[in-house]
């Protein structure tokens, strides 16, 4: 008990003093620049905060069905590319070839601007749910497929010849070895993807569909000052959703490979 | 909240050098070890080595594949859809000067904000280590603003900054600051006790302290966040330019879509990879200068 409330003092309280901090100011500037500066869009640039929660609250039943269309989207987008990406590592760690074939190319592709890339996805199917999904199986594919190989990797040299010296079948030292090693390696990947889903959902939601968190956001964003704590609400939910993924995917890496070394009890003065 | 998204991307940086390595363990994932295969300058066809051939063969045969018309075929596409290389080299040069200073303002967008960004990126993790109680929070708080969407972002900064180069510019900003600040923090959190203990022996202060070890111990650490975010800016640029913006690539290439020629926005893709590829090959190669005596960069 004792060692939580600590824990509360050192850990939650700086971070609720710079939230409730960042809010105050925010209040204030946006006071000022309405009524001392004079800003013309002054609500537009920095609305009230009040008034954006109040908006938050009241058109919630709308923003969640729309969000939930993003997140969901996004979700299956990124479930394909992430069991692609899974499928792709353990196939480049069984064979050279494919390696040396795939992956110069996957480094590559970190290159190229992969949100650039949505417009024309969008141009040649023409179907938001499909060119949704496929942006963001697209976006998680690659960071996942990396890092699980590189998990796969870097399996402990002295367990894989113990493994060899009971004559353990291949399939047996992956999945009781290779596969095991590679879960923080496989987490780090998704936790990456997950919010790059979300932001190629939304993307795609831009570029002209029905329904969507970006669908709204940019309706408001046209319609003028008038909507202007709509769309400060959107942005919110965008951003409540991309930090939503992260969130979960921590939350998972929890559940199934609770062994990290970061997942352990902090010990001493720090 | 220490486990963020960017600490991990270290990994995407990495993987590259070491994966065609044989096993190493997990802890010392900056360090390369590179034995790879030993390439004697002895052997004349050195370059002949399947490491390099392959892939140059497979994408020698996914460009004839796609000039041929073979995707075209498998997934029922027409020639409008996906314009076929050729094409594409053909809006290339016929609007080669456009597309040359096009990618030059992307570029300047892109450099400009990630300088602005990884430099508050840097002094929020000297904050973050000088004070850990209080700055700590702020490191949170930036990996929460690394969460949200690029394109959420996009029209905020459009209201803040107006549609010129600076909008684009903070767009790139906010998102490459995350990936700096927590890099940079690691580094100089993650300094060897030995030293430290050796600094306070001699009855050095703060200041003398991140002089002499914090900030050199981090310096591997910002360059791998300068990689990351060499590609980040690049991406935050383009998209921030889909939306308002009457110049650029990314102007170029959703403008050019909205009126079907394929061609062109795919030949603006393709400068933006070029474009990409550069600006992480010039950061890699300061990396080299700057930081010659990490074992990383050792040959």
């Amino acid at each position: 008990m004792k060692q939580n409330s600590a824990f509360m003092r050192e850990r939650v309280l700086p971070l609720f003093v710079w939230i409730f901090g960042l809010l105050v100011i925010w209040e204030a500037v946006s006071w000022w620049l309405l009524n001392v500066a004079k800003t013309p869009l002054a609500q537009s640039k920095l609305p009230y905060v009040h008034e954006v929660a109040s908006t938050l609250w009241k058109y919630s039943g709308t923003l969640l069905k729309e969000g939930g269309a993003t997140f969901g989207n996004a979700g299956v987008g990124f479930l394909i590319g992430a069991l692609a990406g899974v499928i792709l590592a353990v196939l480049m760690s069984l064979s050279k070839t494919i390696e040396q074939l795939a992956f110069p190319y996957a480094i590559a592709s970190q290159m190229i601007p992969i949100l650039g890339l949505a417009p024309i996805i969008y141009g040649i199917v023409r179907d938001e749910q499909v060119s949704r999904i496929i942006i963001s199986g697209y976006i998680t594919f690659f960071p996942v497929a990396l890092n699980m190989l590189r998990g796969l990797r870097s399996v402990d040299l002295s367990a894989l010849e113990l493994m060899h010296s009971y004559a353990v079948k291949p399939w047996a030292v992956y999945w009781k070895l290779r596969f095991p090693a590679a879960l923080p390696g496989l987490f780090s990947g998704l936790k990456i993807a997950a919010p790059l889903a979300v932001t190629g959902a939304i993307l795609v939601e831009l570029m002209g569909a029905q329904h969507g968190i970006g669908v709204i956001m940019l309706r408001n964003l046209y319609y003028g000052p008038s909507h202007t704590y709509m769309f400060w609400s959107t942005v919110l939910v965008g951003a409540l959703l991309g930090m939503a993924s992260y969130w979960l995917m921590s939350l998972a890496e929890r559940l199934v490979a609770p062994w990290q070394p970061e997942f352990r009890p902090k010990g001493g003065s720090r | 909240m220490e486990s963020s998204p960017v600490r991990d991307a270290t990994f995407i940086a990495s993987a590259g050098k070491e994966a065609d390595s044989a096993p190493i363990p997990a802890a010392n994932n900056r360090i390369s070890s590179d034995p790879g295969r030993p390439e004697s300058p002895r052997r004349p066809l050195r370059w002949l080595n399947p490491g390099i051939i392959l892939p140059l063969f497979a994408g020698v045969l996914f460009l004839l594949l796609w000039e041929y018309q073979v995707f075209h075929r498998i997934f029922d596409l027409k020639k409008y859809q996906l314009p076929l290389p050729s094409a594409i080299a053909e809006a290339m040069r016929d609007n080669f000067s456009l597309l040359l200073s096009y990618t030059g303002y992307t570029l300047t967008e892109a450099v400009l904000g990630m300088l602005i960004g990884s430099a508050c990126g840097f002094l929020i993790a000297l904050a973050a280590t000088a004070w850990p109680r209080w700055g700590g929070g702020s490191l949170t708080m930036v990996a929460a603003l690394n969460a949200v969407p690029i394109v959420a972002l996009a029209p905020i900064m459009n209201l803040w900054f107006g549609d010129g180069i600076g909008s684009r510019a903070a767009i790139v900003t906010a998102t490459t600051m995350a990936a700096m600040a927590i890099n940079a923090y690691k580094g100089m959190a993650a300094v060897d006790p030995l030293a430290l203990d050796l600094m306070h022996s001699y009855a050095a202060g703060k200041p003398a302290v991140f002089r002499y070890l914090r900030i050199q111990n981090s310096l591997p650490y910002v360059f791998t966040a300068l990689k990351i975010n060499a590609t980040a800016s690049m991406i935050g640029a383009i998209v921030g330019e889909f939306f308002f913006s009457s110049r650029g690539l990314g102007y170029l290439l959703s403008n050019s879509i909205k009126v079907a020629k394929m061609p062109l926005g795919w030949s603006c893709i393709v400068l933006a990879a070029i474009a990409g590829v550069i600006f992480y090959l010039v950061v890699e190669r300061l990396e080299k200068a700057f930081i010659k005596w990490h074992p990383s960069q050792r040959a």
